[in-house]
Protein backbone atom coordinates (compact mmCIF):
# COMPACT_ATOMS: atom_id res chain seq x y z
CA UNK A 1 0.00 0.00 0.00
CA UNK A 2 2.56 2.32 0.88
CA UNK A 3 4.58 1.56 -2.11
CA UNK A 4 1.87 2.28 -4.41
CA UNK A 5 0.60 5.54 -2.67
CA UNK A 6 4.69 6.39 -2.77
CA UNK A 7 4.45 5.35 -7.20
CA UNK A 8 1.32 7.53 -6.72
CA UNK A 9 2.91 10.93 -5.74
CA UNK A 10 6.40 9.86 -7.96
CA UNK A 11 3.78 9.88 -11.00
CA UNK A 12 1.58 12.59 -10.42
CA UNK A 13 4.24 15.50 -11.00
CA UNK A 14 4.80 13.78 -14.41
CA UNK A 15 1.63 13.34 -15.43
CA UNK A 16 0.93 17.00 -14.54
CA UNK A 17 4.03 18.12 -16.97
CA UNK A 18 2.45 15.36 -19.66
CA UNK A 19 -0.63 17.13 -19.61
CA UNK A 20 0.90 20.78 -19.59
CA UNK A 21 -0.89 22.97 -21.72
CA UNK A 22 -0.39 22.10 -25.00
CA UNK A 23 0.37 26.03 -25.85
CA UNK A 24 3.27 25.85 -24.11
CA UNK A 25 4.70 22.80 -25.12
CA UNK A 26 4.13 24.43 -28.62
CA UNK A 27 6.15 27.74 -28.00
CA UNK A 28 8.97 25.61 -26.39
CA UNK A 29 9.10 23.52 -29.66
CA UNK A 30 8.67 26.72 -31.83
CA UNK A 31 11.54 28.36 -30.11
CA UNK A 32 14.07 25.11 -30.41
CA UNK A 33 12.70 25.00 -33.94
CA UNK A 34 13.72 28.52 -34.68
CA UNK A 35 17.38 27.67 -32.99
CA UNK A 36 17.36 25.04 -35.29
CA UNK A 37 16.75 26.44 -38.37
CA UNK A 38 18.91 29.20 -38.26
CA UNK A 39 21.61 26.28 -37.09
CA UNK A 40 20.66 24.60 -40.54
CA UNK A 41 21.44 27.87 -42.33
CA UNK A 42 24.65 29.35 -40.38
CA UNK A 43 26.02 25.61 -40.72
CA UNK A 44 26.33 25.94 -44.81
CA UNK A 45 28.45 29.02 -44.12
CA UNK A 46 30.31 27.71 -41.81
CA UNK A 47 31.49 24.85 -43.76
CA UNK A 48 32.15 27.48 -46.41
CA UNK A 49 34.05 29.90 -44.36
CA UNK A 50 36.54 26.36 -43.74
CA UNK A 51 37.02 25.53 -46.82
CA UNK A 52 35.11 22.44 -46.29
CA UNK A 53 32.59 23.24 -49.19
CA UNK A 54 33.54 25.39 -51.84
CA UNK A 55 32.64 28.93 -51.72
CA UNK A 56 29.85 29.22 -53.79
CA UNK A 57 28.18 32.80 -53.76
CA UNK A 58 24.04 31.80 -54.72
CA UNK A 59 24.54 28.99 -52.17
CA UNK A 60 25.99 32.15 -49.55
CA UNK A 61 23.33 34.64 -50.04
CA UNK A 62 20.66 31.95 -49.98
CA UNK A 63 21.59 30.87 -47.11
CA UNK A 64 22.04 35.02 -45.65
CA UNK A 65 18.82 35.94 -46.63
CA UNK A 66 17.00 32.88 -45.16
CA UNK A 67 19.19 33.98 -41.98
CA UNK A 68 18.35 38.04 -42.89
CA UNK A 69 14.22 36.63 -42.61
CA UNK A 70 14.56 35.04 -39.29
CA UNK A 71 16.23 37.81 -37.61
CA UNK A 72 12.73 39.73 -38.66
CA UNK A 73 11.62 37.38 -35.82
CA UNK A 74 10.56 39.08 -32.60
CA UNK A 75 11.65 37.73 -29.38
CA UNK A 76 8.32 37.29 -27.77
CA UNK A 77 7.16 35.22 -29.91
CA UNK A 78 9.64 32.66 -29.16
CA UNK A 79 10.31 33.51 -25.65
CA UNK A 80 6.62 33.21 -24.01
CA UNK A 81 6.16 33.03 -20.25
CA UNK A 82 6.60 29.54 -18.14
CA UNK A 83 8.44 28.43 -20.97
CA UNK A 84 11.85 28.14 -18.46
CA UNK A 85 14.02 25.05 -17.75
CA UNK A 86 12.06 23.49 -14.60
CA UNK A 87 9.08 25.08 -16.09
CA UNK A 88 8.58 22.74 -19.22
CA UNK A 89 10.51 19.61 -19.88
CA UNK A 90 12.79 20.01 -22.52
CA UNK A 91 13.41 23.81 -22.00
CA UNK A 92 17.14 24.90 -21.43
CA UNK A 93 16.06 28.28 -21.52
CA UNK A 94 17.38 29.94 -17.92
CA UNK A 95 14.73 31.65 -15.74
CA UNK A 96 16.46 34.71 -15.80
CA UNK A 97 16.11 35.27 -19.63
CA UNK A 98 12.49 36.42 -18.41
CA UNK A 99 14.13 39.09 -15.84
CA UNK A 100 15.85 40.60 -18.70
CA UNK A 101 13.61 41.13 -21.58
CA UNK A 102 15.30 44.45 -22.50
CA UNK A 103 18.59 42.63 -22.79
CA UNK A 104 17.35 39.55 -24.41
CA UNK A 105 15.99 42.21 -27.18
CA UNK A 106 19.16 44.01 -27.63
CA UNK A 107 20.69 40.67 -27.71
CA UNK A 108 18.40 39.51 -30.70
CA UNK A 109 18.58 42.93 -32.47
CA UNK A 110 22.35 41.96 -32.65
CA UNK A 111 21.85 38.69 -34.29
CA UNK A 112 18.66 40.48 -36.58
CA UNK A 113 21.64 43.75 -37.49
CA UNK A 114 24.21 41.13 -38.63
CA UNK A 115 22.13 39.03 -40.23
CA UNK A 116 20.60 42.00 -41.90
CA UNK A 117 23.76 42.40 -43.43
CA UNK A 118 24.96 39.01 -44.46
CA UNK A 119 23.04 38.82 -47.79
CA UNK A 120 25.68 41.24 -49.05
CA UNK A 121 28.56 40.25 -46.82
CA UNK A 122 28.91 37.14 -48.19
CA UNK A 123 29.58 38.33 -51.55
CA UNK A 124 32.92 38.07 -53.21
CA UNK A 125 34.65 35.24 -51.43
CA UNK A 126 35.35 32.81 -48.72
CA UNK A 127 36.56 35.45 -46.66
CA UNK A 128 33.91 37.45 -46.82
CA UNK A 129 31.48 34.59 -45.59
CA UNK A 130 34.26 33.99 -42.57
CA UNK A 131 34.04 37.33 -41.72
CA UNK A 132 30.30 37.12 -41.36
CA UNK A 133 29.68 33.65 -39.78
CA UNK A 134 32.55 35.59 -37.21
CA UNK A 135 30.15 38.48 -36.28
CA UNK A 136 26.65 36.39 -36.71
CA UNK A 137 28.25 33.19 -34.06
CA UNK A 138 29.40 36.06 -31.97
CA UNK A 139 25.94 37.05 -31.51
CA UNK A 140 24.67 33.48 -30.84
CA UNK A 141 27.73 33.43 -27.82
CA UNK A 142 26.47 36.30 -26.53
CA UNK A 143 22.95 35.17 -25.82
CA UNK A 144 23.77 31.57 -24.97
CA UNK A 145 26.49 32.35 -22.34
CA UNK A 146 24.26 34.32 -20.74
CA UNK A 147 20.59 32.80 -21.38
CA UNK A 148 21.10 29.33 -22.09
CA UNK A 149 21.35 26.84 -19.61
CA UNK A 150 24.73 24.62 -20.03
CA UNK B 1 67.70 16.23 13.25
CA UNK B 2 68.79 20.15 11.71
CA UNK B 3 67.30 20.86 7.98
CA UNK B 4 69.59 20.96 5.26
CA UNK B 5 68.88 22.74 2.05
CA UNK B 6 68.49 20.50 -0.95
CA UNK B 7 68.42 20.97 -4.58
CA UNK B 8 64.81 19.21 -4.84
CA UNK B 9 62.95 20.59 -7.67
CA UNK B 10 64.36 19.86 -11.17
CA UNK B 11 64.10 23.12 -13.64
CA UNK B 12 61.99 21.36 -16.17
CA UNK B 13 59.49 20.43 -13.21
CA UNK B 14 59.77 24.35 -11.81
CA UNK B 15 59.08 25.89 -15.65
CA UNK B 16 56.44 23.23 -15.98
CA UNK B 17 54.88 24.07 -12.69
CA UNK B 18 54.68 28.06 -13.63
CA UNK B 19 53.82 27.48 -17.75
CA UNK B 20 51.02 25.95 -16.14
CA UNK B 21 49.69 28.13 -13.63
CA UNK B 22 50.43 30.47 -16.80
CA UNK B 23 48.26 28.96 -19.26
CA UNK B 24 45.33 27.57 -16.69
CA UNK B 25 44.85 31.29 -15.57
CA UNK B 26 45.13 32.52 -18.86
CA UNK B 27 42.82 29.59 -20.31
CA UNK B 28 40.21 30.20 -17.21
CA UNK B 29 40.12 34.26 -17.50
CA UNK B 30 39.80 34.05 -21.46
CA UNK B 31 36.78 31.28 -20.96
CA UNK B 32 34.73 33.67 -18.58
CA UNK B 33 35.92 36.98 -19.84
CA UNK B 34 37.75 36.82 -23.75
CA UNK B 35 36.77 37.83 -26.51
CA UNK B 36 33.54 36.30 -29.32
CA UNK B 37 36.25 33.95 -30.68
CA UNK B 38 37.86 31.94 -28.61
CA UNK B 39 40.97 30.91 -30.88
CA UNK B 40 43.47 32.29 -27.78
CA UNK B 41 41.44 29.83 -24.90
CA UNK B 42 41.58 27.17 -27.15
CA UNK B 43 45.96 27.16 -27.78
CA UNK B 44 45.97 28.42 -23.98
CA UNK B 45 43.89 24.98 -23.01
CA UNK B 46 46.49 23.15 -25.90
CA UNK B 47 49.35 24.51 -24.26
CA UNK B 48 48.11 23.24 -20.63
CA UNK B 49 47.07 19.42 -22.83
CA UNK B 50 51.09 19.33 -23.92
CA UNK B 51 51.99 20.13 -20.16
CA UNK B 52 49.76 17.67 -19.00
CA UNK B 53 51.43 15.21 -21.18
CA UNK B 54 54.90 16.01 -19.79
CA UNK B 55 54.13 15.90 -16.26
CA UNK B 56 52.52 12.15 -16.87
CA UNK B 57 55.98 11.45 -18.70
CA UNK B 58 58.24 13.18 -15.79
CA UNK B 59 56.12 11.25 -13.26
CA UNK B 60 57.70 7.69 -14.09
CA UNK B 61 61.05 9.02 -15.45
CA UNK B 62 62.14 12.27 -13.90
CA UNK B 63 63.91 12.94 -10.46
CA UNK B 64 62.64 11.74 -7.50
CA UNK B 65 60.69 14.27 -5.62
CA UNK B 66 58.63 14.54 -9.57
CA UNK B 67 57.78 10.86 -9.26
CA UNK B 68 54.18 9.97 -8.37
CA UNK B 69 55.27 6.55 -6.87
CA UNK B 70 57.68 8.81 -4.33
CA UNK B 71 54.82 11.23 -3.69
CA UNK B 72 51.59 8.60 -3.78
CA UNK B 73 51.36 7.07 -0.23
CA UNK B 74 48.50 5.55 1.58
CA UNK B 75 45.81 6.65 3.71
CA UNK B 76 47.80 5.62 6.60
CA UNK B 77 50.56 8.16 5.99
CA UNK B 78 48.74 11.05 4.96
CA UNK B 79 46.41 11.20 8.16
CA UNK B 80 49.83 10.71 10.06
CA UNK B 81 50.63 14.38 8.07
CA UNK B 82 47.37 15.80 8.83
CA UNK B 83 47.54 15.05 12.25
CA UNK B 84 50.52 16.89 12.85
CA UNK B 85 49.82 19.69 10.25
CA UNK B 86 48.59 22.38 12.27
CA UNK B 87 51.67 22.71 14.48
CA UNK B 88 53.71 25.90 14.37
CA UNK B 89 56.56 24.66 12.56
CA UNK B 90 57.90 24.61 9.11
CA UNK B 91 57.48 21.09 7.61
CA UNK B 92 60.61 20.54 6.18
CA UNK B 93 58.70 18.23 3.89
CA UNK B 94 61.18 17.09 1.24
CA UNK B 95 58.54 17.06 -1.56
CA UNK B 96 54.92 17.04 -2.36
CA UNK B 97 53.54 15.69 1.69
CA UNK B 98 51.12 12.86 1.87
CA UNK B 99 48.41 15.26 1.46
CA UNK B 100 49.72 17.63 -1.11
CA UNK B 101 50.13 15.24 -3.23
CA UNK B 102 46.36 14.50 -3.47
CA UNK B 103 46.25 18.04 -4.61
CA UNK B 104 48.56 17.60 -6.93
CA UNK B 105 46.46 14.41 -8.31
CA UNK B 106 43.35 16.66 -8.34
CA UNK B 107 44.62 19.23 -10.49
CA UNK B 108 45.66 17.00 -13.29
CA UNK B 109 42.93 14.70 -13.21
CA UNK B 110 40.44 17.83 -13.25
CA UNK B 111 42.38 19.28 -15.87
CA UNK B 112 42.93 16.27 -18.19
CA UNK B 113 39.08 16.55 -18.09
CA UNK B 114 38.70 20.08 -18.85
CA UNK B 115 40.92 19.40 -22.10
CA UNK B 116 38.84 16.61 -22.84
CA UNK B 117 35.75 18.20 -22.59
CA UNK B 118 37.15 21.27 -24.24
CA UNK B 119 37.63 19.40 -27.24
CA UNK B 120 34.57 17.77 -27.93
CA UNK B 121 32.43 21.01 -26.55
CA UNK B 122 29.90 22.20 -29.28
CA UNK B 123 28.28 25.58 -27.85
CA UNK B 124 26.27 25.95 -30.63
CA UNK B 125 27.86 29.26 -32.09
CA UNK B 126 29.72 28.05 -35.39
CA UNK B 127 32.75 30.13 -34.25
CA UNK B 128 33.89 28.13 -30.92
CA UNK B 129 33.23 24.33 -31.93
CA UNK B 130 35.91 21.86 -30.22
CA UNK B 131 38.11 20.27 -32.88
CA UNK B 132 36.78 16.79 -31.61
CA UNK B 133 32.95 17.91 -31.56
CA UNK B 134 32.67 16.01 -35.00
CA UNK B 135 33.97 12.45 -33.55
CA UNK B 136 31.42 12.46 -31.02
CA UNK B 137 27.48 12.44 -30.89
CA UNK B 138 25.78 15.38 -30.62
CA UNK B 139 24.01 14.75 -27.22
CA UNK B 140 28.02 14.15 -26.32
CA UNK B 141 29.35 17.56 -27.87
CA UNK B 142 26.18 19.19 -25.91
CA UNK B 143 26.54 17.71 -22.53
CA UNK B 144 30.51 18.62 -22.57
CA UNK B 145 29.72 22.11 -22.68
CA UNK B 146 28.02 21.81 -19.36
CA UNK B 147 31.10 19.81 -18.24
CA UNK B 148 33.64 22.19 -19.03
CA UNK B 149 31.51 24.29 -17.30
CA UNK B 150 31.24 22.14 -14.03
CA UNK B 151 34.94 21.65 -14.61
CA UNK B 152 35.66 25.55 -14.55
CA UNK B 153 34.42 25.72 -11.26
CA UNK B 154 36.29 22.87 -9.78
CA UNK B 155 39.74 24.35 -11.30
CA UNK B 156 38.61 27.64 -9.16
CA UNK B 157 37.68 26.25 -6.19
CA UNK B 158 41.50 23.80 -6.26
CA UNK B 159 43.16 26.99 -6.89
CA UNK B 160 42.05 28.91 -4.55
CA UNK B 161 42.54 25.66 -2.10
CA UNK B 162 46.29 25.61 -3.69
CA UNK B 163 47.25 29.20 -2.98
CA UNK B 164 45.04 29.13 0.61
CA UNK B 165 47.01 26.28 1.38
CA UNK B 166 50.45 27.89 0.58
CA UNK B 167 49.89 31.17 2.00
CA UNK B 168 48.87 28.64 5.96
CA UNK B 169 52.57 27.13 5.48
CA UNK B 170 53.78 30.43 4.60
CA UNK B 171 51.86 32.46 7.71
CA UNK B 172 51.24 30.02 10.05
CA UNK B 173 54.00 27.36 10.07
CA UNK B 174 55.93 29.82 8.69
CA UNK B 175 57.79 27.32 5.75
CA UNK B 176 57.90 29.46 2.28
CA UNK B 177 56.90 27.43 -0.20
CA UNK B 178 57.42 29.42 -3.13
CA UNK B 179 60.66 29.96 -3.41
CA UNK B 180 61.86 26.66 -3.77
CA UNK B 181 59.46 26.66 -6.43
CA UNK B 182 61.23 29.56 -8.20
CA UNK B 183 64.82 28.66 -7.48
CA UNK B 184 64.72 24.76 -6.99
CA UNK B 185 66.58 24.93 -3.23
CA UNK B 186 64.18 23.56 -0.07
CA UNK B 187 65.05 23.21 3.76
CA UNK B 188 64.45 19.87 4.04
CA UNK B 189 64.64 16.75 6.97
CA UNK B 190 64.83 13.37 5.81
CA UNK B 191 64.38 11.52 9.30
CA UNK B 192 62.09 8.72 8.36
C1 LIG C 1 18.38 36.33 -28.06
C2 LIG C 1 19.10 35.18 -27.59
C3 LIG C 1 19.65 34.15 -28.55
C4 LIG C 1 20.32 34.37 -29.73
C5 LIG C 1 20.72 35.68 -30.37
C6 LIG C 1 20.65 33.06 -30.25
N1 LIG C 1 20.17 32.07 -29.42
FE1 LIG C 1 20.25 30.07 -29.73
N2 LIG C 1 19.28 29.74 -27.99
C7 LIG C 1 18.86 30.71 -27.10
C8 LIG C 1 18.21 30.08 -25.97
C9 LIG C 1 17.62 30.81 -24.77
C10 LIG C 1 18.24 28.70 -26.21
C11 LIG C 1 17.63 27.59 -25.33
C12 LIG C 1 16.23 27.38 -25.83
C13 LIG C 1 15.50 26.27 -25.12
O1 LIG C 1 16.07 25.18 -24.87
O2 LIG C 1 14.31 26.46 -24.82
C14 LIG C 1 18.92 28.51 -27.48
C15 LIG C 1 19.13 27.28 -28.07
C16 LIG C 1 19.81 27.07 -29.26
C17 LIG C 1 20.01 25.78 -29.88
C18 LIG C 1 19.52 24.43 -29.32
C19 LIG C 1 18.06 24.27 -29.74
C20 LIG C 1 17.49 22.97 -29.20
O3 LIG C 1 16.90 22.21 -29.97
O4 LIG C 1 17.61 22.72 -28.00
C21 LIG C 1 20.72 26.01 -31.04
C22 LIG C 1 21.17 24.96 -32.03
C23 LIG C 1 20.95 27.42 -31.13
N3 LIG C 1 20.38 28.05 -30.04
C24 LIG C 1 21.63 28.04 -32.16
C25 LIG C 1 21.81 29.43 -32.26
C26 LIG C 1 22.63 30.06 -33.30
C27 LIG C 1 23.41 29.32 -34.35
C28 LIG C 1 22.53 31.40 -33.07
C29 LIG C 1 23.21 32.53 -33.82
C30 LIG C 1 23.24 32.55 -35.23
C31 LIG C 1 21.68 31.61 -31.91
N4 LIG C 1 21.28 30.39 -31.44
C32 LIG C 1 21.36 32.86 -31.42
C33 LIG C 1 19.02 32.07 -27.25
C34 LIG C 1 19.58 32.70 -28.34
C1 LIG D 1 42.71 23.50 -18.74
C2 LIG D 1 42.44 24.25 -19.72
C3 LIG D 1 41.12 24.97 -19.85
C4 LIG D 1 40.49 25.80 -18.95
C5 LIG D 1 40.96 26.21 -17.56
C6 LIG D 1 39.26 26.24 -19.57
C7 LIG D 1 38.35 27.11 -18.99
C8 LIG D 1 37.19 27.57 -19.60
C9 LIG D 1 36.25 28.50 -19.02
C10 LIG D 1 36.38 29.16 -17.64
C11 LIG D 1 35.25 28.70 -19.92
C12 LIG D 1 34.00 29.56 -19.73
C13 LIG D 1 32.90 28.65 -19.25
C14 LIG D 1 31.64 29.38 -19.02
O1 LIG D 1 31.64 30.38 -18.29
O2 LIG D 1 30.65 28.94 -19.56
C15 LIG D 1 35.54 27.90 -21.09
C16 LIG D 1 34.74 27.82 -22.23
C17 LIG D 1 35.06 27.09 -23.36
N1 LIG D 1 36.22 26.34 -23.57
FE1 LIG D 1 37.68 26.02 -22.21
N2 LIG D 1 39.16 25.67 -20.84
C18 LIG D 1 40.29 24.88 -21.04
C19 LIG D 1 40.61 24.14 -22.17
C20 LIG D 1 39.86 24.13 -23.35
C21 LIG D 1 40.21 23.41 -24.56
C22 LIG D 1 41.46 22.55 -24.75
C23 LIG D 1 39.20 23.65 -25.46
C24 LIG D 1 39.05 23.16 -26.89
C25 LIG D 1 39.99 23.00 -27.72
C26 LIG D 1 38.23 24.51 -24.84
C27 LIG D 1 37.07 24.96 -25.43
C28 LIG D 1 36.12 25.77 -24.84
C29 LIG D 1 34.86 26.16 -25.46
C30 LIG D 1 34.36 25.74 -26.85
C31 LIG D 1 34.20 26.98 -24.53
C32 LIG D 1 32.84 27.66 -24.71
C33 LIG D 1 31.80 26.82 -24.05
C34 LIG D 1 30.70 27.66 -23.52
O3 LIG D 1 30.08 28.39 -24.30
O4 LIG D 1 30.48 27.60 -22.31
N3 LIG D 1 38.66 24.79 -23.54
N4 LIG D 1 36.74 27.22 -20.87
Amino acid sequence: MRLILAAAFAVTPALALAQDDSAVQDALKARQGYMAAISANMGPLAAMAKGDVAYDEAQAVFHANNLAALGNYEVEMHFLPDTAQGQVEGSHALPKLWDNLDDVRAKHEDFKVAAAAAPEGVKGGQAQVGAVVQSLGGTCKACHDNYRAK
Amino acid sequence: MEPVREKLWDPALRAFHWLLAFFVIAAWVLGKFGPANMWLHFWCGYAVAGLLVFRLIWGFVGPEPARFRHFLTGPGKMLRYARGMFRRVPSYWPGHNPLGALSVIAMLLVLAAQVGSGLVSDPDDFINVGPLAGQVSQATSRAAVGWHNLGAVLILALVILHVGVILFYRFWKREDLVRPMLTGWKLVRRDD
